[in-house]
């Protein structure tokens, strides 16, 4: 932002157009009408200071906040499915996801703050692109995909293939629209973790965020598999595969355990930030909140199975 | 550019209004309903100042074109006070000196309404979180934690 905006304030935002379609198929018609001159509004809290700032100049809004049946989380068919308008803040009360997704669950409670967390969509969240963003890193150990509508057809991304650089995603949110997010719940021999660090505990954008799923046979002392994802470490939300693999099938210890993490800062590419820190820095945190992830998952196991 | 209608509900009265679609919630409060409470601060989110309930949740007015509150219940500060008598939290933050300049208070006070509204014995820690989205550059957090909890201790629990 430049010094100039930054100190003043225009209070008319200059969209001309504001509608209110009653379904997607609607929704989906004024956005290939206005031929990427409109963008969809859901919990606004990133468009509408993009707009603010100039960064984004759309000539419609299209508020899908009135279209019914988007807003709910539910356990269908052995999968867990979010609504493109399930806010933040419903995601963190959720008892389903409390028990069966914990690390979302963990991440969306750190987001922002109430209000923001009331207004917020996570499917925003995953559609505005940031690598650090506090509900796709849980959301990507998860394996979750997102079901992405325009009037062309529907397909379905993994989180994964989601990502292309900071703010830039697969789906084009001036023609296309994430209908849903999901993934399966987690089994009884898996846990999973949410860890953030930033400069204060709220309204503070994370210096680094941490998700971890743990699968592990705790009889036998061995990992089946465990999934790391960090941010921001990377131009994308990043899986840290190389420290996954350590980990995979290996038997459950102090050395495998910080190999991993040790890998973890090795494979990212962490830059010297202001508001993060020095690169060293951000190398040593991310093996640290790698190693207290993989460990707080192990725990989480063990009082489950004590 | 054309007037929109909408209508919407603010401190238990009901307004209609004419306005254009790019307008933003917190002006149409300020400017043109002449509810001044409601303070506009950094206008992106990050500092609660402009915090208001709509339909039973707190949240920042700067970022709601006014066309999404259309048939919603808005409280505002100015919606807290009966009859002339200062709410219990209001009636608190005075006599525990949890006001210093003053800007920050109507959204520490919507934020302590909507917590007590959903939890009326919160812990310490619930009552940081529910005001972690306003920011006092008095920082008189502590007067203002001191100041709810003394109000939710006055709130008969439901086993009482």
């Amino acid at each position: 932002m430049n010094l100039e905006s930054s100190l003043v304030w225009p209070k008319r935002l200059h969209w001309e157009k504001y509608f209110r379609p009653r379904d997607i198929a609607e929704a989906l018609k004024i956005l290939e009408e206005f031929q990427g001159k409109a963008r969809l509004l859901a919990g606004g809290t990133d468009l509408i200071p993009q707009i603010r700032n100039r960064e984004a100049r759309p000539r419609a809004l299209v508020d899908i906040t009135q279209i019914p049946g988007l807003d709910e989380i539910k356990l269908e068919g052995g999968v867990i499915r979010i609504g493109a308008l399930v806010t933040h803040a419903q995601v963190a009360q959720s008892p389903l996801l409390r028990e069966k997704a914990l690390a979302l669950t963990e991440g969306a409670s750190q987001l922002g703050s109430p209000q923001i967390r009331n207004l917020g969509t996570i499917a925003g969240n995953i559609v505005s692109g940031q690598p650090g963003a506090d509900t796709t890193i849980p959301l990507l150990v998860l394996d979750a995909k997102g079901k992405v509508k325009s009037e062309k057809g529907e397909r379905i991304v993994p989180l994964t293939e989601f990502f292309l650089d900071t703010g830039k995603t697969t789906v084009d949110s001036t023609r296309e629209m994430v209908t849903e997010i999901f993934f399966s719940p987690l089994a009884d021999h898996e846990s999973s973790v949410s860890l953030r660090l930033a400069r204060r505990k709220a309204l503070a954008l994370p210096i680094l965020n941490v998700s971890v799923v743990v699968s592990a046979d705790m009889k036998r002392k061995k990992f089946n598999h465990v999934r790391i994802a960090l941010g921001p470490v990377a131009p994308t939300p990043f899986r840290a595969r190389k420290a996954e693999g350590i980990l995979s099938s290996a038997s459950i210890a102090d050395g495998a355990i910080k190999e991993a993490a040790r890998k973890a800062a090795q494979e990212t590419s962490p830059r010297t930030s202001l508001l993060r820190g020095s690169e060293a820095y951000r190398r040593e945190i991310i093996a640290n909140l790698v190693e207290r992830g993989i460990r707080k998952g192990l725990e989480r196991l063990e009082v489950r199975h004590g | 550019m054309a007037k929109e209608k909408i209508q919407f509900e603010v401190n238990g009265k009901q307004v209609f209004l004419e306005v254009d679609p790019d307008e933003l919630l917190i002006d149409v409060l300020r400017d043109h309903l002449g509810l001044k409470g409601t303070k506009a601060g950094c206008r992106g989110g990050e500092c609660g100042a402009c915090s208001i309930i709509l339909n039973g949740k707190v949240v920042t007015s700067c970022l709601i074109p006014v066309m999404k509150a259309d048939g919603g219940k808005i409280t505002t500060v100015e919606g807290l006070e009966k009859d002339g008598e200062l709410h219990p939290l209001q009636k608190a933050f005075v006599e525990k000196g949890a006001i210093q300049c003053g800007f920050c208070t109507p959204g520490m006070l919507l934020s302590a309404k909507n917590l007590l509204d959903q939890n009326p014995r919160p812990t310490i820690q619930e009552i940081k979180v529910a005001i972690s989205g306003v920011l006092c550059r008095c920082t008189g957090y502590q007067k203002i934690i001191h100041a709810i909890h003394s109000v939710s201790k006055t709130i008969p629990s439901k086993e009482a």
